[in-house]
């Protein structure tokens, strides 16, 4: 197992909240969903910075909406 | 990122008897340089011994034309995805590529982080529907297991997924993983999970 090394993370009572959240709906831990999220991050970031555009489109219509990544 | 080596156990066809191998977490320049210099002229005398034999390309081994410099290029440094190897008798028996991001399809686990393989290969010589005895037999199956490991340690109870291959659709139903049939979205190959339930049962046997 790749090791890690810990770090404290300070957390407004709402991202607290969608942590949880977030925890209970993927059924994975709290330090699971931020890895998750920092995957996802890095991910999208490199794909952006190559000149991809991140679309949502709706199954149902069709309909499609890019997320603006800053 | 330091690789790590654990030591598997591989059958030699040949000989009946157990070879020695290592799983390594990552595709580094020796596999590649491997799956350049061996593989690829192992391929290329099997693809040309199925043309000379007429065989539809239909039937061909369906990852002939994977290019893994390509694959492992378009990921190098994203936590995303991570590869696996196994290397044995001096050199790369199998590869395979997985992707952190995508969530199960299966009710059970609809929406639930899993690990999705992307790719997995064995070394032409490793493949018996390649029309000859295969050198080794277990690699294939030390790279799904290491995805299901994977999946455990990451937290996603042993949760993986994949796109197979026709010709290897029998075998991932063997082992007991869902089939959620032909994917319109992904050149119609079939999708399989495996529950976290069934994984837990897979790391037991294995």
């Amino acid at each position: 197992m790749t090791a890690k090394r810990t770090m404290t993370l300070n957390l407004t009572d709402a991202e607290m909240r969608a942590l949880d959240d977030l925890s209970v709906r993927k059924d994975i831990t709290k330090t699971a969903v931020l890895r998750q999220a920092l995957r996802l991050y890095q991910t999208i970031e490199a794909r952006v910075e190559k000149g991809d555009k991140l679309l949502f489109e709706n199954d149902a219509t069709k309909e499609k909406a890019e997320l603006m990544f800053l | 990122m330091t690789t790590e080596i654990s030591v598997i156990h591989l059958l030699d066809v040949a000989t009946g008897e157990g070879v020695e191998g290592e799983l390594r977490d990552a595709i580094e320049q020796a596999q590649l340089n491997d799956w350049q210099r061996e593989w690829q002229p192992a391929l290329l005398a099997v693809l040309q011994d199925l043309a000379r034999r007429g065989v539809p390309i239909g039937q061909w081994p369906q990852s002939w034309h994977w290019d893994w410099g390509k694959k492992t290029a378009r990921v190098q440094g994203l936590l995303a995805f991570r590869g696996f190897s196994v290397v044995a008798q001096g050199v790369t028996q199998g590869l395979a590529q997985i992707d952190l991001t995508k969530a199960g399809r299966e009710p059970s686990q609809a929406g639930k982080p899993l690990v999705y393989l992307d790719y997995i290969e064995v070394a032409p010589w490793n493949r018996p529907e390649l029309g000859r005895p295969p050198r080794l037999r277990g690699v294939g199956s030390a790279l799904l297991t290491a995805a299901v490991a994977l999946s455990d340690e990451e937290g996603f109870k042993g949760r993986i997924g994949l796109h197979s291959l026709p010709q290897a659709d029998a075998f991932y139903a063997r082992i007991g993983m869902t089939d959620l049939g032909q994917d319109a979205a992904y050149q119609n190959l079939r999708y399989f999970e495996m529950t976290a339930a069934r994984a837990q049962a897979f790391l037991g046997q294995e």
